[in-house]
Order: structure tokens, then C-alpha cells, then sequence
């Protein structure tokens, strides 16, 4: 077995090492692109490139917008009630 | 003759629909929707592996992860052999990285679901001569 094949085939058979910090929580944030991608390959029409890329990016982006505005409301809450 | 044509359709549904579970993207390709199912290949797979990269094949648990597994199998049947593998306990992963790894798999399995449904409805569509708008 090469070389190549034992690092590629090393590293789906042993786990990253991702902390339990606030950090990890931005690995959201490619699983997001995915599914917007998919959703809009599955919901135009018909794909033009320009088109898709705004229109994939203005779903990413209000998206993670909704998540700020939630993470902040939900912030606020936890502030109100524990101070 | 509008039975056979019915079988037909029935027929080219499924096969659509088969081909789009076997290797994602592949159903919207036989149906000539080329640029769709190169997206879709691509970004299915990259979260795939992502998946499986973060957590190790062993995110993939029949045994004591059935609900994500039944959402994972959605991927490909690959998953099956993958989740053979894994039954002999030779991958653990536990933790922060045994969640992505299966938040990353399971959400690849169900985008490829959402998938098989347009690959058979476009595959509809295109057989009957109706829009869909």
C-alpha cells in the first residue's frame, strides 16, 4: 500500500480532535453552504452560474444572519435571568 | 398501449430514483440535468467525507446510532458495507467529533433524500411534458 493511500485511509479512521469550546460551534458553518447549495440545486428552475452563486450566497447569508439575531435574543435572555 | 406507457413511467421512476440512491446526483444526470447533478454530487460527497473525516468511519453506528444510520444509509448504499465495518468496534469515537461527524453524514443522507424525491419528480415532469411551475 502507498504511502498516500495509508495517510488518506489514516485519516477517516481516526477522529479529529475538536474541544468543547464556542470555537467548534463554527463547524456549522460549511454544513450550512452544503444544504443551501443543495436546496437551490434542487429549487431553480434553471442554473445559470451568476445566478446560483447569488442566489445560494443571499440564502447563506440571511441565514446566518437568523442565527446571530437568535443567538443574541437567546444571550440576552440568559443575561436578563441570571443577573 | 396507455398501460405500457404507464408501466414505463413507472419503470423510469424507479430506475431515477435508484440510480439517485446508488451514486448521489446520478439520478438528475440520466435525466439530462447535468449542472444539477454535478452540484449535487459534488457538495453531497465533500459533506459526506467531511463527516467521516471529522469523526472517523466509526460515525457510523447501526448498532447504537440507529436513527442517524437510518438517515446515513440515505447516502449511498456503501454505507451498509462502511457500517459493517464499524459493528466490530474497531473505530470508537466518542464526543464533540462523534456529534459533528454524525450531524455532517446524516444531514449529506437526508440532503441526498431530498434529492431522490426531485430526481423522480423532475423524471415525472419531463415523461408527462408538464412545467412544474
Amino acid at each position: 500500500m502507498s504511502i498516500i493511500t495509508t495517510v488518506i485511509m489514516a485519516s477517516f479512521t481516526r477522529p479529529e480532535q475538536i474541544g468543547t469550546n464556542p470555537q467548534s460551534l463554527l463547524w456549522l458553518l460549511p454544513l450550512a453552504a452544503a444544504i443551501v447549495i443543495v436546496y437551490k440545486a434542487t429549487k431553480m428552475s434553471k442554473i445559470t452560474p451568476a445566478a446560483f452563486i447569488k442566489e445560494a450566497a443571499t440564502l447563506f447569508g440571511s441565514i446566518i444572519v437568523f442565527i446571530i439575531i437568535i443567538a443574541a435574543a437567546l444571550y440576552g435572555l440568559g443575561w436578563l435571568i441570571t443577573e | 398501449m396507455a398501460q405500457r406507457s404507464r408501466q414505463t413511467n413507472i419503470s423510469l421512476l424507479l430506475i431515477v430514483g435508484l440510480l439517485a440512491w446508488l451514486v448521489p446526483g446520478a439520478g438528475h444526470f440520466v435525466i439530462n440535468e447535468k449542472k444539477r447533478s454535478i452540484i449535487i454530487f459534488v457538495t453531497i460527497v465533500l459533506t459526506f467525507c467531511t463527516g467521516l473525516y471529522i469523526g472517523s468511519i466509526g460515525v457510523i453506528n447501526p448498532g447504537e446510532a440507529r436513527l442517524a444510520y437510518s438517515a446515513q444509509i440515505m447516502n449511498s448504499p456503501i454505507v451498509r458495507v462502511l457500517g459493517q465495518l464499524t459493528q466490530t468496534g474497531a473505530y470508537p469515537v466518542y464526543g464533540r467529533p462523534n456529534e459533528i461527524g454524525q450531524i455532517y453524514t446524516s444531514i449529506a443522507g437526508l440532503l441526498n433524500l431530498l434529492c431522490i424525491v426531485n430526481a423522480v419528480y423532475l423524471a415525472h415532469l419531463k415523461k408527462t411534458g408538464s412545467t412544474g411551475d
